[in-house]
């Protein structure tokens, strides 16, 4: 009985590795990556209403895969991690808004750049400000380790606050508790112009106010799947698809 | 003359164990000093020898560590009292009183604390404007009052029934009975169940990042986010934190030897 026990329980060690994060060939050869995303980020990752992960990056990586010929599966993950699961092999990719940046290319590999996006402050309706440097004396919002929280950093005077989400960054600001919150231009607009919520109490300030660049990301050193996902991404990028994705998502 | 032996009572004592030390000990590597001075000799020694990143890491968390002391030092005291008026709530013969602290108790035990964390500041932030420190704190305070409360009540009720019946024999009304004479006796019993909240209340401080208070893991967290160095940074969080809750509960142990002199 006990040698059975012993038996059933190394069985099971041995499924489990089987199961564990990485790259698998399905029985008919194609590969199957796993790419993580913090879908907490609309319109360019989130959940919906059904509990399905959609948005224009979960878009345009099925886009990929198929002109690339592999699959994908998209796993939700929480976003100050993320990076350091990319590291740990976890899963294959990230595609999650990221944007390419210098210290980010030290630690991961980018994949050729999908899309131009910019930082941009939300403010409460009515607000005068139009830029970082009015807010002053001031508490503004920002996920934590994203771009929105850096740029905060080098305005001098400003006060930034972290948040592990950015909707609740804006819930704070719809309440009054902080002045602006900064974050990608798509997303802003999702929150202040589509989000029922929001939209009457909020309102963007300005203009886009740097150029950001979001690339998929890929564990250092994978060239494997770096370049599958660039083949893919080559093929999307020329055939109109992903300007019929910022149609549909971006406008 | 018949001779009376004395037994000596095997004693139960309810304490964080082997990192607490007994009253006959005097080594020198007893096994709080290891973890105390090892964890606080790594501290300095790291950012010496490797000061990148070790001593940027160490320059961006006084910050947190401040606001963790506060929070958990105000959040203590104010469980304490809650704890206190519940527990004699519990206790109480007036059916409401110990109505509303029974059900105090079960309905904050029954929601996780970051739960609570999230509802007074979220949910509730949309009526009452509070600032997030506040919350935070009062957050914490209702969380652990309610375990406070039946820390008091169990020290309360471990009181030997001799007790009040000998106070009630020499005319002092209930109330005045546990004033004077249960309470005194009730802070020596549950001081190490005390000590232990107080540790848990310390650790459990980091979830008040969530409503943007830089907590010392928050801090931790903010640098790792940019600068990816995550291995670097939680060691030193850990060692931190290991820090402070070897020094509380050290702090703990003191009290309780002072209060058992006599065993």
């Amino acid at each position: 009985m006990k040698k059975l026990g012993f038996g059933f329980f190394l069985v099971l060690l041995a499924a489990s590795v089987v199961f564990a994060g990485g790259q698998k060939d399905a029985d008919d050869g194609t590969v199957r990556i796993t790419v993580a995303s913090d879908a907490t980020w609309p319109p360019m990752e989130f959940v919906d209403a059904t509990g399905v992960i959609v948005g224009f990056d979960i878009d345009l990586l099925n886009a990929v895969a198929e002109a690339g010929g592999f699959e994908v599966e998209v796993q939700n993950t929480a976003w100050d991690g993320i990076f350091a699961g990319l590291a740990n092999g976890d899963y294959d990719a990230v595609i999650s808004s990221v944007t390419i940046t210098e210290e980010r290319q030290r630690s991961m590999a980018f994949s050729t750049p999908y899309i131009n996006a910019g930082q941009v402050l939300i403010v409460p309706a009515g607000s005068s400000a139009k830029n970082l440097s009015d807010l002053s004396g001031q508490q503004v919002g920002a996920q934590i380790g994203t771009t929105g929280a850096f740029e905060i950093e080098k305005v001098a005077g400003v006060t930034l606050l972290t948040y592990d989400e950015i909707g609740l960054a804006v819930e704070d600001l719809a309440n009054g508790r902080i002045s602006g919150v900064v974050c990608d231009s798509p997303i802003a607009a999702d929150y202040v112009l589509q989000n029922d919520n929001y939209s009457n109490k909020l309102q963007i300030a300005g203009d886009p106010f740097t150029e950001e660049f979001f690339g998929i990301a890929v564990q250092k050193g994978n060239a494997e799947v770096l370049e599958m996902i660039n083949a893919g991404l080559q093929v999307v990028l020329n055939d109109g698809t992903v300007e019929d994705l910022k149609d549909k998502w971006l406008r | 003359m018949a001779q009376i032996e004395s037994e000596t009572r095997a004693q139960i004592t309810v304490s964080d164990g082997a990192l607490i030390p007994d009253r006959g000990e005097s080594s020198v590597f007893s096994a709080w000093r290891i973890s105390f001075f090892g964890a606080l000799v790594l501290v300095v020694l790291l950012p010496v020898l490797a000061p990148d990143p070790y001593l940027e890491i160490l320059q961006r968390l006084p910050e947190g560590i401040a606001r963790t002391f506060q929070v958990t030092i105000v959040s203590i005291l104010i469980a304490l009292v809650i704890g206190l008026i519940t527990g004699l709530g519990r206790i109480s013969r007036i059916t409401v009183v110990n109505r509303i602290a029974t059900v105090y108790v079960e309905v904050i035990r029954g929601i996780p604390l970051l739960v609570q964390l999230f509802y007074i500041y979220f949910a509730l932030g949309r009526f009452l404007a509070l600032d997030r420190v506040v919350s935070a704190i009062l957050a914490m305070s209702i969380c652990y009052g309610a375990y406070m409360g039946e820390i008091f009540r169990a020290g309360i009720q471990a009181i030997p029934k001799g007790q009040m019946e000998a106070a009630l024999a020499l005319g002092m009304s209930r109330a005045q009975a546990l004033r004077f004479v249960i309470l005194p006796q009730t802070i020596r019993v549950i001081l190490p169940p005390v000590g232990n909240e107080f540790i848990a209340l310390l650790k459990d401080s980091s979830l008040v990042s969530i409503v943007a208070v830089t907590d010392l893991l928050r801090a931790g967290r903010e640098y790792a986010s940019t600068t990816f160095y995550y291995f670097e940074t939680y060691t030193m969080v850990a060692l931190i934190y290991l820090v402070l809750t070897l020094f509380f509960s050290k702090i703990v142990a003191i009290m309780e030897e002072k209060l058992n002199h006599d065993r």
